[in-house]
C-alpha cells in the first residue's frame, strides 16, 4: 500500500481554537526522499501544521499519519526528526550530552554511539565544542545543534521550522548541502521556513497555505509558472486585439506596442500565438516571464488577501 | 544504560539548580547552627544540676522535634519548587518540544520526572533527618520511637505536596503554582494549629475546620502522624499527659484511612496532571 510508506499523510486536517480557525481540512503529502517546503504568511497554520505532525498539537478533525502510523501512537515518531521553531535546550547541558539525552529517547545506546554522535556534531559545523556547555553557545551554534538532535536517531522524516532563521549565510548554505545530502539518502525532509530564496535552492516541492487552507502544491517548477505573466509585443495593439488577448487571461498593463497578460496556466500561450496570428496581428514577441518562488508566493498569498 | 532517560536529566536538573546549591549551604548552616544550639542547651540546663530527667529529656524532644519541622519545611519546600516548574517551565520555554517530539508518551514523561522528584527529595529529608537525629543522638543519646516509620510518612507527605504541584503545573505558569502549591501548605498548618487548640477547648467547630482541610491537603495531618514517631517514648507518655503541649508535633500516630487517603489523594491528582497533559496543546 502507498499510504503505508508515505513520510506523511494528511487529510482534511483541521483546528480551531475557540472560534479561531487555524487550519480548514488541510491535505499534505510528503514521499520518501523529497524536500518539500511549506510556505506561507504569519499564521498561515505552518507551525500549527508541524506540531500536529509531531503530535504536540491535537487536530480538531481530520487524519494524519508518519509512515501508515497515526500520530497520536507515540511509535509513529520512531522515525522523526524534529527542529522545533523556538528549540531551547537545558543550558547546563554540553553539545554532546543533549545529543546523548536525545539518543537515548530515540531508543538508542549512547555509550555504542559515541563515534557517530561526534560525527553528527562534525556534520552540523560543531565539531571540538560538544564538550561546552550549551549556554554558551551562540544562536546560530544552538540552531546547530538543534540541527544534530533531530538527526540523533538516524530518522527516515525530518521536520524542520525555520532551521536557518539564526544563521549567517555561510551557515545556510552548509545547512542547503546538508538538507540536499539527506534527500539524497532518502529522507524525506518538510522545511518550514520564511526565506523563499532558501527554498527555492533546497526544496524540490512548495505547498502554499493561507488561513489554513492549501493554495497550491506541487513541483517548484510548476508553483513557479503557475499564474505567469506574458509580455505579448505586437506591431500595434488596438482594441480588437486588446479583447482578444484579454480572453486568454487578465491584462496587467498595456501600450501601443506591448501588452502584459497575467495568465493562471502557462499553456495559454500556444493558443494565444495562434489566435493573434489568425487576427492578422503581427507578433515580435511573445515571452512568458520567468518569476521567483517570491513572486508566485506574493501573487498566490497578495490574490488571497484583496480577494 | 537507557533506562528512565527524564528521570535522570530531571534528578540532574533538580541538582544543577544554583537555588539547589544555595539551598545545601542553608541546609548545612542549619545543622550546625541545630548541633550548636542544641550542645549548648543541653550542656547548660545539665550543668545547673537539674534533677528532673524527665524534664531535660523534654526539653530535648521539643528542640529536636522542632529541628525536624524545619528538616521538614526545606524538604516540602524542595517538593513545592521542583514540582510547580516541571511542566510549566518546560512548556513555556519550549524544551518540552524536542522531547515529546521523540516517541516517548507524555504520561511517561511525567511519571519519570514525578519518579526524578521523589528521589532528590525523600533523598534530601533522609539525609537531613538522619543528620538531626544523629547529632541530637550523639549529645543527648535521643532515641525516637520509630525513626524509619517517620520517614516513610514524611514520604508520603512530600509525594502529596509533588502531585499538587504538578497538577497545579500542567494548568498555571510555574510562578503561579508555586504560590498555589505553598498556600495550601501553609493553609493545611494553620488548620493544624486550630485543630490542636480545637481538641484542647473541646471545640468541635475547629475540630472539623481541621479536620475538613486535612480532607483538602493531607500534608499537615500527615507531619502530625510523622512526628509521633520521631519522639522519645519518654516524651510522648509526658507530652500526652500534659494535653499536647508542643504545637509542632502530634501525639498520636497516623491512622489508616490518613495513609489511605494520603496514596490515594496523591494517585489521584498525579492521574489528573498526566490525563490533562495528555489532552493539553503545547
Amino acid at each position: 500500500m502507498t499510504s503505508a510508506s508515505a513520510a506523511i499523510r494528511a487529510r482534511g486536517l483541521h483546528k480551531r481554537y475557540g472560534r479561531h480557525v487555524v487550519l480548514d481540512s488541510l491535505d499534505l503529502d510528503v514521499e520518501p526522499g523529497q524536500v518539500v517546503g511549506l510556505l506561507g504568511p504569519n499564521g498561515a497554520g505552518k507551525t500549527t501544521t508541524v506540531k500536529i505532525l509531531t503530535g504536540l498539537v491535537h487536530a480538531t478533525a481530520g487524519r494524519a499519519e508518519l509512515f501508515g502510523v497515526p500520530v497520536a501512537d507515540p511509535t509513529a515518531r520512531r522515525r522523526l526528526g524534529y527542529l522545533p521553531e523556538h528549540f531551547r535546550f537545558p543550558e547546563w547541558l554540553t553539545g554532546i550530552e543533549l545529543l546523548r539525552f536525545h539518543a537515548r529517547l530515540a531508543g538508542r545506546d549512547p555509550g555504542r554511539e559515541a563515534g557517530r554522535l561526534l560525527g553528527l556534531l562534525a556534520l552540523v559545523g560543531l565539531e571540538g565544542r560538544g564538550d561546552d556547555r550549551i549556554r554558551g553557545y551562540s544562536k546560530g551554534m544552538t540552531q546547530r545543534l538543534g540541527l544534530a538532535q533531530s538527526l540523533v536517531g538516524e530518522p527516515d522524516l525530518v521536520l524542520l521550522d525555520e532551521p536557518t532563521s539564526a544563521m549567517d549565510p555561510l551557515g545556510r548554505r552548509e545547512i542547503r548541502e546538508l538538507i540536499r545530502g539527506l534527500a539524497t539518502d532518502g529522507v524525506a525532509v518538510l522545511l518550514n521556513s520564511h526565506l523563499l530564496s532558501e527554498v527555492e535552492l533546497v526544496c524540490d516541492h512548495v505547498v502554499v497555505i493561507d488561513r489554513g487552507v492549501v493554495l497550491r502544491s506541487g513541483t517548484l517548477d510548476e508553483v513557479r509558472s503557475a499564474a505567469v505573466e506574458v509580455r505579448i509585443e505586437l506591431d500595434r495593439v488596438d482594441q480588437r486585439t486588446l479583447d482578444l488577448v484579454a480572453g486568454h487571461g487578465r491584462i496587467v498593463a498595456s501600450d501601443d506596442h506591448e501588452v502584459l497578460l497575467g495568465v493562471d496556466d502557462p499553456d495559454v500561450v500556444p493558443r494565444l500565438a495562434v489566435d493573434l496570428v489568425q487576427s492578422g496581428a503581427r507578433i515580435r514577441a511573445l515571452v512568458p516571464l520567468r518569476r521567483s518562488l517570491e513572486d508566485a508566493f506574493v501573487g498566490l498569498v497578495g490574490r488571497e488577501e484583496s480577494g | 544504560m537507557t533506562a528512565l532517560p527524564i528521570t535522570r536529566l530531571s534528578m540532574r536538573e533538580a541538582v544543577s539548580r544554583r537555588l539547589v546549591l544555595i539551598g545545601v549551604l542553608v541546609s548545612a548552616a542549619f545543622l550546625a547552627l541545630f548541633g550548636f544550639g542544641f550542645h549548648a542547651l543541653y550542656t547548660n540546663v545539665s550543668s545547673q544540676g537539674t534533677e528532673d530527667r524527665a524534664e531535660l529529656a523534654l526539653g530535648a524532644t521539643i528542640i529536636t522535634v522542632l529541628g525536624l519541622y524545619i528538616v521538614r519545611f526545606l524538604a516540602a519546600m524542595l517538593a513545592i519548587f521542583l514540582a510547580s516548574g516541571a511542566v510549566a517551565t518546560d512548556v513555556d520555554s519550549g524544551v518540552l518540544h524536542a522531547v515529546l517530539a521523540r516517541p516517548l508518551s507524555r504520561t511517561s514523561w511525567l511519571a519519570q520526572r514525578c519518579l526524578a522528584f521523589v528521589l532528590v527529595t525523600v533523598g534530601y529529608l533522609a539525609l537531613m533527618t538522619t543528620a538531626v537525629l544523629g547529632i541530637a543522638a550523639g549529645i543527648a543519646g535521643y532515641a525516637p520511637l520509630d525513626p524509619v516509620r517517620a520517614l516513610a510518612v514524611l514520604a508520603l507527605e512530600l509525594v502529596v505536596l509533588l502531585s499538587v504541584g504538578l497538577l497545579a503545573s500542567t494548568t498555571w505558569s510555574g510562578v503561579t503554582s508555586g504560590v498555589v502549591t505553598f498556600c495550601l501548605f501553609g493553609v493545611a498548618w494553620l488548620a493544624g494549629i486550630i485543630e490542636l487548640v480545637g481538641d484542647q477547648l473541646r471545640n468541635q467547630t475547629m475540630q472539623l475546620i481541621g479536620i475538613g482541610t486535612s480532607l483538602l491537603i493531607p500534608s499537615d495531618a500527615l507531619w502530625r502522624g510523622a512526628s509521633f514517631y520521631l519522639q522519645p517514648p519518654s516524651a510522648l507518655l509526658l507530652t500526652r499527659q500534659a494535653a499536647s503541649g508542643n504545637p509542632f508535633a502530634g501525639s498520636a500516630p497516623p491512622t489508616t484511612s490518613l495513609i489511605v487517603w494520603s496514596v490515594g489523594y496523591a494517585v489521584s491528582l498525579l492521574l489528573v496532571a498526566a490525563w490533562r497533559l495528555r489532552h493539553r496543546d503545547l
